[in-house]
């Protein structure tokens, strides 16, 4: 014990009479036989760790659900097929402003000039694409 | 490190035969960590537990502890830890604010059966207790039993300079406390 003057030495607190002899045959026998204190597990665990583990198992236990729906199995992939067309068309279009949808197809007419294709043009296309003569005629 | 023998005849009872060479641990170290841990949690069935877990902790990890390390500082950071551990599990349980726990210590210490000490004693655990916990272990290891900054260093990860500030400051404070009461 380092010495202070004005601190004042020795040990006040006591342990019961063989106590050392007694914990070391304990300690060894706990260790070195295989087996641990029971003790130290089980006999002061309060009421607030049993309701932590509690918590803890229900957490894990909603992850692995959640995880179960959310996620594909093993070797399983994830795809729009497997969702019936009838229901994500609905689902998707319904999420949609059909109003502005309808705007934007508007912006997209086609102008008025491109309507009018001279028949010459048409019948040089048709045979740039080998269309059969006779019915480039019968189109006439 | 004072007043210790070197570890050198465990390590190698240790690498020959296990058992034998925890037991001479466990008989070597015991005492002294019985000590360190009582100073700390001041209840004798705390000092105890803490004590009998510190050994089945240290039983489990003794097989990947280097001798390189010092035994000595090993067992003490474990036992510090079990100590630490069990001072926040009695401070929930009992519904005590860790700011609090001097004076709650203090009120352990006249209630417990395992205490002997006269008006003096009291003053000094009483002042002791006041301690933030840190100066408090440091202000223990270097009083009581001697460590050196540079163990006390390993032990506590924590640098000699700081360590020696941190005595300075508890012992300061122990003495204003001794002095106005």
């Amino acid at each position: 014990m380092k010495t202070n003057n004005k601190i004042p030495e020795g040990n006040p607190f006591k342990v019961p009479e063989n106590y050392f002899e007694e914990v070391n045959r304990k300690i060894i026998s706990a260790s070195t036989g295989g087996s641990l204190p029971e003790k130290h597990r089980s006999a002061r665990m309060p009421l607030r760790q049993y309701l932590a583990i509690a918590a803890s198992v229900a957490v894990l236990a909603l992850l692995s659900y959640t995880g179960i729906k959310l996620f594909p199995r093993h070797g399983e992939s994830l795809s729009l097929k497997r969702i019936p067309s009838e229901m994500y068309s609905e689902e998707l279009v319904n999420d949609i402003d059909l109003i502005v949808l309808e705007e934007k197809a508007i912006s997209f007419d086609i102008p008025e000039e491109g309507q009018h294709v001279a028949n010459q043009d048409i019948i040089d296309y048709l045979i740039n694409e080998n269309i059969d003569i006779n019915d480039i005629y019968e189109q006439l | 490190m004072n007043n210790i023998r070197p570890d050198g005849d465990i390590f190698i009872l240790l690498e020959t035969d296990l058992n034998k060479g925890f037991r001479l641990v466990v008989e070597r170290y015991s005492t002294r960590l019985y000590w360190h841990i009582r100073r700390l949690v001041i209840l004798h069935e705390d000092a105890d537990d803490a004590l009998q877990n510190t050994f089945v902790n240290a039983w489990r990890n003794i097989s990947g502890f280097r001798s390189e390390s010092s035994l000595y500082t090993w067992l003490y950071a474990i036992a510090t830890n079990e100590a630490l551990a069990l001072i926040n599990r009695r401070a929930r349980n009992a519904a005590v604010s860790l700011d609090d726990l001097g004076s709650f210590f203090a009120n352990s210490i006249e209630g417990t059966t395992w205490f002997d000490g006269d008006e003096a004693q009291v003053k000094l655990q009483n002042a002791i207790l006041q301690l933030p916990e840190k100066q408090r272990i440091v202000f223990n290891l270097k009083y009581y039993d001697d460590m050196t900054y540079e163990d006390m260093s390993k032990v506590l990860k924590t640098s000699v300079g700081a360590l020696k500030a941190s005595y300075h400051h508890a012992v300061k404070k122990i003495e204003n406390f001794l002095s106005g009461h």
